[in-house]
C-alpha cells in the first residue's frame, strides 16, 4: 500500500510537465496577443514592446517554458501579469472556496445519487423506480449552468429563500452545490441502480436470503456493498467533471473560486495565472484519483493494488 | 426418535408464469423426510430437482416463479401459507441450503466467520464475541485447518472445497432439521467431493438433521442416501430405497438412467443412451412425460398420465407397467399375436 502511495506521487511529476506544457501551447494558439491587451486600449507601439521586453515574452517559447517550469519545481508559479501578484498567493485565496464547493457537490452527488439508486433497484420498474429515473434523466441531460439559473430564479428570486450569489454564509453554498452535483447525482443513481440490480441477482444474496437475514440487512450489507464498487469509479471520474463544472457555476453564482479565477485570467490572457490555475486542478484531481484507488481497494480486497 | 417426520412435501406444484406461457417447472411432488435420514432427489439437468429444493424454503424469484398449489409441512406446519416474517425465522435456523456453487455462492466482500456469525447472532441471539467463537469452532469442525485465520478471510482466499465446507458450516451453524444440499459436490473434484460427503455424514451423525440431497449424480445417491426420489419433467416418477434402486429399478427411466453409468468389469464399446430429448415445461404431453423416449411406450401411456401407485412397500413407480390394466391390455395383444 505504502509503495502504491509513494508510486503514485511520483506519477505527479509527469503530470505537471504534461498539463504546463498542453496549456502554454493552447495559451500560444489563441488569438490575442497578451501584451497589447495588458497595455490597453490605444498604447503606443512603444508601451507595449517594453511591456513585452519586461514580461519575457520576446524571448523564444521554449526559453519561456523552461524557465516556468523551473520556476514551478521551485514552488515559483509566475506573478500575474494583471496585477504582478505572485500567483500560489491568488490561487490560495480562492482553493478553499472551490474546494468547499466541490466538497459539498460531491457530497450531494454520493448522498443523493445512492439514495436514489437504492430506491429504484428496490422496487424495479414500479412506479417510484420509474420517477426516480425520470428526474436522473433531467439531471444529466440539463446543462449546469441553465440549472444554475432556474434554480437562483426559483429559490432566490421568486421565493427568496436563499441568497441570490456570493460566497459568505453556508446558505450560498446550498444552490450552487446542487446545480454542481446535481448531474453527478443523477449519473450516480443511475449506475448504482444497474449495480444494484445486478447483485440483487448474485448467488450470494440468495444465500443471505437462505439463512433467513432481514431484508435491510440483505440490500445494505450484502448487496449494496458489492455494488458499490463500480460506483466508487464513476464518483471518482465524476470529480473531474465537477472540478471542470466549478469554472461555470463559479461564474453563475458570482464565487470568487479557482475556477471563476482561471475564466477571468483567460479573457486577459493572464498566462501564468491560466498555468496555475489548470496545474492546481489537475493535482487535485491526480489526489482524488488515488483516494478512490484507496477506497476501491478498501471495499474490495480481492484489488492487488501493486 | 429417529423415525420421526421432520418434513412432508405434498403435492408441490411450482409454476414460472411469463408472456411465454406457464412453465410447470414443479408439477406435483410428494415425499416425507424422517428425522436422520437422507433423501436423494435425481434426475437431470431441468427437470425441476434444485427448483423443488428451492421452493421449500420459498427462494424461488418470485415473479415469475409461484407456488401454485401444494404444502410444505415442518414439523406439521405449513411453510407456503407463512408470513415472510414466519419464514425468516425458519430460514438457515430449521432449514438450511447449501448450494451449488461454492465460488458464486459466498458474499465476495464479506469475511467467511461473519458470513457465519451472523446467522447465530439472528437465530441463536449470541452476542459478537460468542458468535464469532461459534463460528471458529464451525470452521473447525468441518475440516478447515487453522479455522481462527481462515475465518478472517474472505472467500478468494479460499480454495472451491474450503468455500464448499464454509458453506456447510454456515448452513450448519444453528443444527438445523433439515438440510438441504443442491448438488454440493457437482462443482468439485472428486477427492473432495468425497471428503465433503464424508464431513456431511459426520455431522449427520452428531447432528441428526434429515438431509435432502439433490444431484445428479447417480454414485453419490449410492453413496449419500437412504431413501431416492428420481425426477422426470418435474414429476417424481419413482420413489425407493436406495439399497434397492439399483438392484431393481422399475420405471423405464430409471433404468436407462442406471444403464447408462460405465461398467467398470464389462469392455464398452460405447456408453447406453436414453434417445430423444426431455419435453419442454410449457407444453408437457397428456400422456405419461417420459412415453416419447419410452421402449415399452403402448398407447394407453400416450393418452393418459399415469398416477404415482404403491408398488411394494417403500417402492413407489409412475408408470403403467406396473398397473392392472397394463397387465389386462398386454394379455389381449397376446391373445391377438397367437
Amino acid at each position: 500500500m505504502f509503495l502504491f502511495i509513494l508510486k503514485r506521487l511520483a506519477q505527479i511529476v509527469p503530470v505537471i510537465l504534461g498539463v504546463t506544457l498542453v496549456v502554454f501551447l493552447i495559451m500560444q494558439m489563441v488569438p490575442g496577443d497578451s501584451a497589447v491587451i495588458l497595455a490597453g486600449e490605444g498604447a503606443s507601439i512603444e508601451t507595449v514592446e517594453e511591456l513585452r521586453e519586461n514580461l519575457g515574452l520576446n524571448k523564444p517559447l521554449y526559453e519561456q517554458y523552461f524557465s516556468y517550469i523551473a520556476n514551478v519545481f521551485q514552488g515559483d508559479f509566475g506573478n500575474s501579469l494583471k496585477n504582478n501578484q505572485p500567483v500560489l498567493d491568488e490561487i490560495m485565496i480562492r482553493l478553499p472556496i472551490t474546494m468547499e464547493l466541490a466538497f459539498f457537490s460531491i457530497l450531494i452527488t454520493i448522498v443523493l445519487g445512492l439514495i436514489a439508486g437504492i430506491i429504484s433497484a428496490i422496487r424495479p420498474y414500479s412506479l417510484s423506480d420509474i420517477g426516480v429515473m425520470v428526474v436522473a434523466l433531467l439531471g444529466i441531460s440539463l446543462p449546469s449552468f441553465w440549472l444554475g439559473l432556474l434554480l437562483m430564479y426559483v429559490f432566490s428570486i421568486k421565493l427568496q429563500w436563499l441568497p441570490v450569489a456570493g460566497w459568505d454564509s453556508a446558505a450560498h453554498i446550498i444552490l450552487p452545490a446542487i446545480t454542481l452535483g446535481a448531474g453527478g447525482a443523477a449519473i450516480v443513481a443511475r449506475m448504482t441502480r444497474s449495480s444494484m440490480l445486478e447483485v440483487v441477482g448474485q448467488d450470494y444474496v440468495r444465500t443471505a436470503r437462505a439463512k433467513g437475514l432481514k431484508e435491510h440487512v440483505i440490500i445494505y450489507k450484502h448487496a449494496l456493498r458489492n455494488a458499490l464498487i463500480p460506483v466508487i469509479t464513476v464518483v471518482g471520474l465524476q470529480f473531474g467533471s465537477l472540478l471542470g463544472g466549478t469554472v461555470l457555476v463559479e461564474s453563475v453564482f458570482a464565487i470568487n473560486g479557482i475556477g471563476r479565477m482561471i475564466v477571468d485570467a483567460i479573457r486577459t490572457r493572464d498566462i501564468p495565472m491560466v498555468q496555475g490555475g489548470v496545474l492546481i486542478a489537475s493535482l487535485v484531481f491526480v489526489f482524488v484519483n488515488l483516494l478512490v484507488d484507496i477506497m476501491y481497494r478498501v471495499f474490495n480486497k480481492r484489488i492487488d493494488l501493486n | 426418535m429417529k423415525n420421526e417426520v421432520v418434513l412432508e412435501v405434498k403435492n408441490l406444484k411450482t409454476h414460472f408464469i411469463s408472456k411465454k406461457g406457464i412453465a410447470k417447472a414443479v408439477d406435483g411432488i410428494d415425499f416425507v423426510l424422517r428425522r436422520g435420514e437422507t433423501l436423494g432427489i435425481v434426475g437431470e439437468s431441468g427437470c425441476g430437482k434444485s427448483m423443488t429444493s428451492l421452493s421449500i424454503l420459498r427462494l424461488i424469484p418470485s415473479p415469475p416463479g409461484k407456488i401454485v398449489d401444494g404444502e410444505i409441512l415442518l414439523n406439521g406446519k405449513d411453510l407456503v401459507k407463512m408470513s415472510n416474517e414466519e419464514l425468516r425465522k425458519i430460514r438457515g435456523n430449521q432449514i438450511s441450503m447449501i448450494f451449488q456453487e461454492p465460488m458464486t455462492s459466498l458474499n465476495p466482500v464479506i469475511p467467511v466467520g461473519e458470513q457465519i456469525a451472523e446467522a447465530l447472532r439472528l437465530h441463536q441471539g449470541l452476542s459478537k464475541r460468542q458468535a464469532w467463537d461459534k463460528s471458529v469452532e464451525m470452521i473447525g469442525l468441518v475440516g478447515i485447518p487453522s479455522p481462527e485465520k481462515r475465518a478472517k478471510q474472505e472467500p478468494f482466499q479460499l480454495s472451491g472445497g474450503m468455500r464448499q465446507r464454509i458453506m456447510i458450516a454456515m448452513a450448519l451453524a444453528c443444527t438445523p432439521e433439515v438440510l438441504i444440499a443442491d448438488e454440493p459436490t457437482t462443482a468439485l473434484d472428486v477427492t473432495i467431493q468425497a471428503q465433503i460427503l464424508e464431513i456431511m455424514k459426520d455431522l449427520q451423525k452428531k447432528i441428526g438433521m434429515g438431509i435432502i440431497f439433490i444431484t445428479h449424480d447417480l454414485g453419490v445417491v449410492a453413496e449419500m442416501c437412504d431413501q431416492v426420489g428420481v425426477m422426470y419433467a418435474g414429476q417424481i416418477v419413482e420413489h425407493q430405497n436406495s439399497a434397492t434402486l439399483f438392484r431393481n429399478p422399475l420405471h423405464p427411466y430409471t433404468q436407462g438412467l442406471i444403464g447408462s453409468l460405465p461398467k467398470l468389469y464389462e469392455n464398452q464399446e460405447e456408453l447406453q443412451i436414453i434417445e430423444g430429448t426431455v419435453p419442454s415445461p410449457y407444453d408437457y404431453p397428456d400422456g405419461c412425460r417420459f412415453a416419447e423416449r419410452c421402449p415399452f411406450a403402448q398407447k394407453m401411456c400416450i393418452e393418459k398420465q399415469p398416477e404415482l401407485i404403491q408398488y411394494d412397500e417403500d417402492m413407489k413407480v409412475r408408470c403403467w407397467k406396473y398397473t392392472a390394466q397394463w397387465q389386462e391390455e398386454s394379455s389381449s395383444r397376446e391373445m391377438v399375436t397367437q
